[in-house]
C-alpha cells in the first residue's frame, strides 16, 4: 500500500476537520460557548456607559470578541494534549508517523473556525445593543486580527507542551491564567502606552503577551483615540512586526518544546497514562 | 502456518527497563530476548505487573529501553522511531480513545490520516475491516453513543487501518462479552494467517493465548521464563495436574507443605465460597507424585472431597515455572 | 444524624476537591488570583471611562470592588451542585450517592457548603489584596469601612446568601440531572446574567426600565447592597433591610430549588436517566 508524501497536510487537515466537525456537528456548541464572552462584554460595556464615556463602549465589545479566542486557546489548545493523554489519544499521536506540529496546526485552524461564529455573534450583539462609534482602517484591522490570532494560537501550542508536564490540574491552571492574562493584556482597556494605568515595568511584561499587542493594535485601527495618529499602517507597523516575530518564535518554541518533551516522556515513561 | 522460513519482524536482545519511584528503582523488564517471525501471533503471557505492557510500549516506540536493543522490521525502536512508526500500530483494551462527537467512521478516517492514507483508500479499508468485525452498521453513530464492545471494535479497526506489518495489542478483549471476544480473536487470526501480519498479544488471558497464539512467552517479574508453542509448553510438564477439592478451605500455610514434596512443581488454589471448598491445582512431574500428594494431603487432616487429573493448562505451566498461580503472584506484587 | 454525617463528609470532599493540589498553598494562591484579576479589570474599566469623562469618584471604586468580589464569590460556589452532578456522571460517584440512604440532597448541600468555605477564604484574601493594590494604581484611597463590626456584618451577609446560592444551585442541579452534554453551559449563562442584574458593577438603574425591576427582586442584588451598606456606607439600618430582603428571597429560592430538584430526581428515576451515559 502506497503512502502519499503529504502526511503533514493530511494530519493537519484531519485534525482541523475533527475539531470543526465536533463543533458544527453540535449546533448547541456555538450557543454554549458564547455565554461567557457575551455577558462579560455586555457587563463591561454597561460599566463604560455608566461612566458617561460612550465612546469607549467599543473597547468592551472588541474585548468580548477577543476573549472568545483567548478562551479557546486556553481551553481547547493549551490543555488539549493533557486531556488527550488521559484519554489515550496522545500516545496514538506519538506512536504514529504524523508530525505533532501538524496536529497542533490542525487544532489551531479548527479552533479559529469553530470560535468564529461565537466571536461574530458577540460583535453583532454589541453592535445591536450599543452601536459603538468606530473609525475603522479595515486593511489594518484584517492584518492585525490575522496576526494576533496566529500569535495567540502559537502561544497555545507552546502552552500545550508546558501543560503536558505541569498540567495535571489543567482546569485549575486555566482558571488561574485566564483572568490575569485578560487583565494584563488589556482586553477591555488600553494596558500599554500613554493611556495605560499600569507602571512601565508592568507594561513591559504585558507586552510579552501577544494578546496585549494585538488588542492595542486593533483599538488603534478600529477607534479614534485622542492623542494618537489616525488609523493607518503608520500607527501599527511596530505591532505588525512584533506580532509576526511572536508568532514565528512561538511556533519554533512549541516545536522544540514538544520534541524535547517527547524524548523526556520516552525516557521517563510518562507518555502514556493508565486510564480508569 | 509454518513460520520456519519467515523473516524476523520483532526482536529484542537483553532488553531492560528500569523506573524510578518513591520506593526506589523498579525493574520492569530484566534482560528480555525474543524473536518473532512474520505472520506469527506471539503471545506475551503473565500476571499483572509482569512487564508485558512495558515491553509493548518499548516496541511501539513510546518508551526507551534502559539497556539492550529492540528492533521492529529491522529498525531500532530507540534510535529510529520515525522509521518504525509507519509500519506498526497498537491498541490497548484499557483505551477508549476517540472523539465523542464524531462518528466511528469519522474517528477511523482521522486516525488513518495520521499515516498519510488517501481518503478513498482509508474508507475502503475502514469498510472492509468493519465488515470483518460486525461494525458496519455502527460506523455512522457518534463515538460516545457506542457500547463498550463496539468502541473496542472501533479500537481494533483503528489498529489495522494503516495496513501495519506489526500490530501490538495489550489485553484487547479485556472486559468484553464472550461473543465479542471471540469475533476479535477470529479477526486477529485472519489478519495474521491471510495477510501475514505479525501480532504481539500481551495478555493474562490464558484461554486467549491457547486459542490463537503460535508461540507464547511466559513472563514474570520482567523475565521471560519460557518461550515455545502452547502445546509444547504444556507437554513439558510431563503429567496432568492433580486437582483436589478440599473442605473446609485450608489456611495457606497448610498448603505450603505441598510445594515442599518431591516432584511437585507448584500449586495454585481458589476458594468457592458458595460451596465452602478450596480447589487446589497441584502441578506434578509424574503420576507417582500425584499419588504422593494425595496421600500427604489426607494425612495432614485436610478433608479431600474429590480429586481428579486435569488436562494441562498454561496456568499450570506458569505455576510450574514460578511455584504460584497468577492470582497469588498478583497479590505478592500488590503487597 | 446520617443527614449531618452526609453533609459533613460532602463538605470535606468539596473542600479537598477545590484544594486538590499536592501543594495546598499553591492551590490557594492560584484560586485567589482570578477574583483579584477580575476586580482589578472592572475597576480599571471604571477608572478609564470615568477619568476620561471627568467624573472619577473613589466611592464608586469601592462600590465596584465590593460588588465584583461578591459576584466572583457567588459564581464560584452557586453552581457547585450542577458541576458535582456533571462530574459525578463521569466518575459514577453520583449514581453511588443517589443510591445511598440519604440520597443526593445532603451530598449536594455539603459540596456547596464546602465550596462556600473555600470561596470565602479566597474572597477575604482577594479583598485584602485588592484593597492594597488599587490605591497606588489610581493614586487614591478606597473608602472602605474597616472595623470589626463591618467585617462581622459582611460575614453575616455571606452566610445569609448561602440560602439563595444553594437555591439556585439546586435549580441548576435539577437541570444537570437531565442534561447529557454541556451541563456547564446553563451555569455560565446564569453567572453572566447575574453579572449584569445583581448590581455587581453598576447600579441597576442603568438598565432599561423593566430589566431594572427584575434586578431589584433578586436576592443576590439585596445581598450585595447589604454588603455595601456595611463596608462602604456604614449604614446599619439599610444593611438589615437589605439583608432581610436577601434572606426572604433566599428562602423562596431555596424552597423552589429543593422542590425542583426533588421532582427532577423522581422524574429521572421513572425515565431511567440517573445513570445514563454522557458525552
Amino acid at each position: 500500500m502506497k503512502l502519499q508524501p503529504s502526511i503533514w497536510l493530511r494530519t493537519a487537515y484531519a485534525r482541523m476537520w475533527v475539531r470543526t466537525k465536533s463543533i458544527y456537528g453540535e449546533p448547541l456548541w456555538v450557543v454554549v460557548t458564547i455565554g461567557f464572552p457575551l455577558f462579560t462584554s455586555l457587563a463591561m460595556a454597561l460599566l463604560y456607559r455608566s461612566t458617561g464615556l460612550n465612546s469607549a463602549v467599543g473597547f468592551a465589545v472588541l474585548g468580548g470578541v477577543m476573549i472568545s479566542f483567548w478562551g479557546n486557546v486556553l481551553w481547547s489548545m493549551a490543555s488539549q494534549f493533557q486531556w488527550d493523554k488521559q484519554q489515550g489519544l496522545f500516545e496514538i499521536y506519538i506512536s504514529s508517523p504524523a508530525p505533532i506540529t501538524a496536529i497542533l496546526v490542525g487544532m489551531s485552524l479548527g479552533g479559529i473556525i469553530g470560535t468564529a461564529p461565537s466571536a461574530a455573534l458577540v460583535a453583532f450583539a454589541g453592535w445591536v445593543f450599543f452601536a459603538p462609534p468606530i473609525n475603522p482602517f479595515w486593511p489594518g484591522v484584517i492584518v492585525v486580527f490575522g496576526l494576533t490570532l496566529a500569535a495567540l494560537y502559537a502561544l497555545g501550542m507552546t502552552l500545550a507542551s508546558l501543560y503536558l508536564v505541569y498540567g495535571r490540574e489543567a482546569e485549575a491552571l486555566n482558571e488561574a491564567i485566564h483572568e490575569p492574562v485578560s487583565l494584563l493584556s488589556g482586553v477591555y482597556f488600553p494596558s500599554i502606552g500613554g493611556f495605560s494605568p499600569f507602571p512601565f515595568a508592568l507594561q513591559v511584561v504585558a507586552s510579552l503577551i501577544p494578546l496585549t499587542i494585538g488588542m492595542d493594535a486593533l483599538r488603534r485601527t478600529l477607534f479614534a483615540l485622542p492623542g494618537l495618529p489616525p488609523a493607518g499602517f503608520d500607527a501599527i507597523y511596530l505591532h505588525v512586526i512584533a506580532l509576526s516575530v511572536m508568532a514565528g518564535s512561538l511556533l519554533v518554541l512549541a516545536q522544540k518544546a514538544l520534541k524535547a518533551l517527547e524524548e523526556r516522556g520516552r525516557r521517563t515513561g510518562t507518555i502514556a497514562v493508565r486510564q480508569r | 502456518m509454518s513460520h520456519g522460513d519467515s523473516k524476523v519482524t520483532v526482536e529484542t536482545e537483553n532488553l531492560r527497563r528500569e523506573f524510578e519511584s518513591k520506593q526506589g528503582k523498579i525493574v520492569a523488564l530484566d534482560g528480555v530476548s525474543l524473536r518473532v517471525k512474520e505472520g506469527e501471533i506471539f503471545g506475551v503471557l503473565g500476571p499483572n505487573g509482569a512487564g508485558k505492557t512495558t515491553m509493548v510500549r518499548i516496541l511501539s516506540t513510546l518508551l526507551l529501553p534502559t539497556a539492550g536493543t529492540a528492533r521492529v522490521m529491522g529498525y531500532d525502536v530507540g534510535k529510529e522511531p520515525e522509521k518504525v512508526r509507519p509500519l506498526i500500530n497498537s491498541a490497548s483494551g484499557a483505551e477508549r480513545a476517540g472523539y465523542d462527537f464524531i462518528s466511528a467512521r469519522g474517528n477511523l478516517w482521522f486516525f488513518s490520516q495520521l499515516y498519510g492514507l488517501p481518503s478513498e483508500e482509508a474508507h475502503r479499508r475502514i469498510n472492509e475491516l468493519s465488515a470483518m468485525l460486525g461494525l458496519e452498521n455502527y460506523l455512522d453513530r457518534k463515538f460516545y453513543a457506542l457500547s463498550t464492545g463496539y468502541r473496542q471494535r472501533v479500537t481494533i479497526v483503528r489498529a489495522f487501518v494503516n495496513d501495519p506489518r506489526v500490530v501490538f495489542l495489550d489485553e484487547p478483549t479485556i472486559g468484553l462479552d464472550v461473543m465479542t471476544a471471540i469475533s476479535i480473536r477470529e479477526f486477529l487470526l485472519s489478519q495474521a494467517k491471510n495477510r501475514g501480519r505479525t501480532i504481539i498479544l500481551a495478555t493474562h488471558n490464558m484461554s486467549e493465548v491457547d486459542a490463537i497464539c503460535d508461540k507464547v512467552a511466559i513472563i514474570d517479574k520482567g523475565k521471560i521464563l519460557a518461550c515455545d508453542t502452547p502445546s509444547a509448553l504444556k507437554r513439558s510438564l510431563g503429567a496432568p495436574a492433580l486437582v483436589m477439592e478440599v473442605s473446609p478451605p485450608p489456611p495457606p500455610e497448610r498448603l505450603e507443605m505441598l510445594a515442599k514434596l518431591e516432584g511437585v512443581k507448584g500449586y495454585t488454589s481458589t476458594i468457592d465460597e458458595e460451596r465452602g471448598i478450596s480447589r487446589v491445582q497441584v502441578v506434578v512431574n509424574s503420576d507417582d507424585t500425584a499419588q504422593t500428594v494425595l496421600e500427604a494431603t489426607r494425612k495432614s487432616e485436610m478433608n479431600v472431597l474429590s480429586s481428579y487429573r486435569q488436562q494441562t493448562t498454561l496456568e499450570e505451566v506458569f505455576v510450574a515455572l514460578v511455584g504460584r498461580g497468577f492470582r497469588e503472584r498478583e497479590h505478592e506484587v500488590a503487597a | 444524624m446520617s443527614n449531618v454525617r452526609s453533609i459533613l463528609a460532602s463538605i470535606w470532599i468539596g473542600w479537598y476537591r477545590d484544594f486538590s493540589w499536592t501543594n495546598p498553598l499553591l492551590g490557594l494562591s492560584l484560586r485567589t488570583i482570578p477574583p483579584i484579576a477580575s476586580v482589578m479589570a472592572a475597576s480599571i474599566v471604571y477608572w478609564w471611562g470615568s477619568f476620561h469623562a471627568g467624573v472619577f469618584d473613589p466611592n464608586r471604586l469601592a462600590y465596584i470592588m465590593i460588588g465584583a468580589l461578591l459576584y466572583a464569590h457567588i459564581a464560584a460556589y452557586s453552581m457547585i451542585p450542577n458541576l458535582a452532578i456533571a462530574e459525578g456522571k463521569w466518575t459514577f460517584v453520583f449514581t453511588q450517592v443517589y443510591m445511598s440512604p440519604k440520597s443526593a440532597s445532603p451530598y449536594l448541600a455539603g459540596r456547596t457548603l464546602g465550596s462556600f468555605l473555600s470561596s470565602a477564604v479566597t474572597l477575604f484574601l482577594a479583598l485584602i489584596a485588592v484593597y492594597l493594590l488599587l490605591p497606588p494604581l489610581f493614586g487614591t484611597s478606597i473608602p472602605l469601612v474597616v472595623t470589626p463590626l463591618s467585617f462581622a456584618l459582611f460575614g453575616l451577609a455571606l452566610v445569609v446568601n448561602i440560602l439563595a446560592s444553594m437555591g439556585i444551585g439546586f435549580l441548576l442541579g435539577a437541570y444537570a440531572i437531565f442534561a447529557t452534554k454541556f451541563e456547564w453551559a446553563l451555569p455560565t449563562y446564569i453567572s453572566g446574567l447575574l453579572m449584569i442584574f445583581s448590581e455587581a458593577l453598576f447600579p441597576v438603574t442603568f438598565l432599561p426600565g423593566p430589566l431594572s425591576q427584575i434586578a431589584n427582586v433578586l436576592p443576590f442584588t439585596e445581598f450585595i447592597r447589604a454588603a455595601r451598606a456595611a463596608m462602604i456606607y456604614n449604614d446599619v439600618s439599610s444593611y438589615f433591610y437589605f439583608l432581610g430582603l436577601s434572606a426572604i428571597g433566599g428562602l423562596i429560592l431555596l424552597f423552589a430549588g429543593l422542590l425542583a430538584f426533588r421532582r427532577a430526581e423522581n422524574r429521572a428515576r421513572r425515565l431511567g436517566l440517573l445513570d445514563r451515559k454522557v458525552a
